[in-house]
């Protein structure tokens, strides 16, 4: 008889809910169920009773980690519909902040993977780093989780100290780059426990909607911000790590990779960053109309669809989050892997279930 | 297959919208299928389904694809809260149809998943529709599984 064994909601390995029920032949897994929805807050529901200033809070609140990309997506799309102009000073602070924000998520993550396979001295290191990069964040915003920068037309605050964000990201950089990617992606330990496990071939890949980095670990060259760019990324030279293994390693090394090329990014885009205005003088109202818009997050594309009748409120907010797209590919992950690696395997795609769930 | 091409063998003579954020097609009629097997053929990647509440009890089923990098939103539209199911060709709709299914209760006609992906186990599909009729100012709470079938009679 083949048992299954259901883990969740609440995992040993990550803080957010999520089921998953996995049947076993001997020690290795031949199906597995996911369930989420467990932090299911109807914030989509919530935000056609908001005004679109209260959406932007509101929105903010989707996720923890990358607070950022919400906002930056959701006034994205309101401007859009709104035909409204970015100034080019905001649309360089916008690339700042999300290339901020993608490397304290990509080192968290870091962090978690390195926990769940025992390395605790690398735990420690990328928890260090990722505390700077907070610090960075904290000294553009004044705040270390939701930053509150973005708004539709512009974004909320300035970046007084250009100097002192380069100072600090090529101390980071420099950091990540001597102790902490050499470590992670040429460590025998790293590449035994995680070379050849969770593959997600390009086929099922793309035939489940992988995103982000986990479809780059697939051979998949898909980044919004080179396919489809957006504020300044046009204007910016920068390079998209793919691998074509498709493990948990391959993955690892996508995100090392792409902790460089945010380093970059930001480095750049602070030396190139105009004088000029930040927004418009008030919020805009909002014609009637629909739109889409797209950013790469941390964990891939990010996708809102907004809705106006020309009133305060949106008619509909459609709010889609990476994690709702990779989630679904541990299951291809899973077949024929040790229940052992189970945990691995599944945050290898850097889950997110607060976004999931919304 | 360029965006273009797409559009043109799966809704010939219709002319699609090109915006800033994507190629738009109204398409009500639109063979959903036919749309699907031709763009899983193509390689090209499904975004989502947005569902949004017409006019008259219809809903619209916006089906987003992203095509070499360009957003294709194909507007179609259900009258009776029945659509058919893409699933079994593109798995990436499986979980973006089962939501729809739990917030607006359309029922997507060839699924082999009906389980709830968002609302608890045993809830009434329709959590947003339910919510939009109890009012603009309704507290979500109100409207939750647990009032619901306390309302029906069943245990609170």
């Amino acid at each position: 008889m083949s048992p299954t064994i259901p883990m969740g909601p609440y995992h040993p390995a990550l803080d957010g809910p999520f089921k998953i029920d996995v049947t076993c032949e001997g020690e290795l897994i031949s199906t597995s169920d996911i369930r989420v929805g467990f932090n299911f807050r109807a914030i989509e529901w919530l935000s056609e009773r908001k005004t679109y200033t209260q959406d932007v809070a509101l929105f903010e609140r989707v996720c923890g980690i990358c607070s950022n990309v919400h906002t930056l997506t959701f006034s994205r799309a309101v401007e859009a519909i709104g035909g409204l102009e970015v100034p080019e000073r905001a649309q360089y602070i916008r690339v700042i902040v999300a290339e901020a924000e993608r490397l304290h998520s990509h080192l968290l993550w870091a962090a978690l993977a390195c926990s769940i396979i025992g390395f605790k001295t690398l735990f420690m290191t990328c928890m260090d780093l990722r505390e700077h990069v907070l610090d960075l964040l904290e000294s553009i915003s004044g705040n270390r989780i939701n930053y509150a920068m973005n708004r539709p037309g512009g974004v909320n605050r300035d970046i007084k100290d250009p100097a002192g964000v380069i100072r600090a990201v090529r101390a980071i950089g420099a950091t990540a780059g001597k102790e902490l990617i050499p470590v992670l992606t040429t460590d025998v330990t790293v590449r035994a426990r995680c070379s050849g496990v969770g593959v997600l071939t390009r086929g099922d890949a793309i035939a489940f909607g992988a995103i982000g980095p986990v479809a780059r670990a697939s051979g998949i060259d898909q980044d919004i911000r080179t396919a489809a760019p957006y504020e300044a990324y046009g204007r910016l030279s920068f390079e998209v790590p793919v691998r074509h293994d498709g493990d948990v390693f391959a993955r690892i090394v996508v995100r090392s990779l792409e902790i460089i090329e945010s380093c970059k990014l930001i480095e750049q885009a602070v030396e190139m960053m105009p004088e000029g205005p930040l927004r418009g003088d008030n919020f805009p109202k909002i014609p009637e109309g629909e739109a889409c818009a797209r950013i790469e997050g941390p964990r891939g594309e990010v996708f809102y669809y907004v809705c106006s009748d020309g009133s305060q409120t949106p008619v509909r907010v459609k709010v889609r989050t990476p994690t709702f797209m990779t989630m679904p590919t541990v299951r291809p992950m899973l077949v024929g892997q040790t229940l052992t690696d189970l945990s691995l395997i599944q945050a290898s795609i850097d889950p997110c279930y607060s976004c999931t769930d919304r | 297959m360029q965006a273009d091409a797409i559009i043109t063998l799966l809704a010939p003579g219709l002319v699609p919208t090109k915006q800033t954020d994507g190629v738009w097609m109204y398409a009500p009629e639109l063979d959903v299928r036919a749309m699907a097997f031709l763009m899983v053929g193509e390689e090209k990647r499904f975004v989502t389904i947005t569902a949004q509440p017409a006019e008259a009890g219809r809903h619209r089923l916006i089906y987003h694809w992203d095509v070499d990098g360009l957003l294709v939103n194909f507007s179609t539209e259900v009258a009776d809260g029945r659509a058919v199911s893409i699933a079994d060709v593109c798995p990436a709709a499986d979980w973006a149809e089962r939501e729809t299914r739990d917030f607006y209760a359309i029922e997507f006609e060839g699924s082999t998943d009906r389980r709830p992906l968002m609302v608890l186990p045993g809830d009434e599909p329709g959590f947003f529709n339910r919510t939009r009729e109890a009012g603009h100012d309704a507290d979500p709470a109100k409207t939750s599984y647990l009032d619901h079938t306390a309302e029906k009679g069943g245990a609170k």
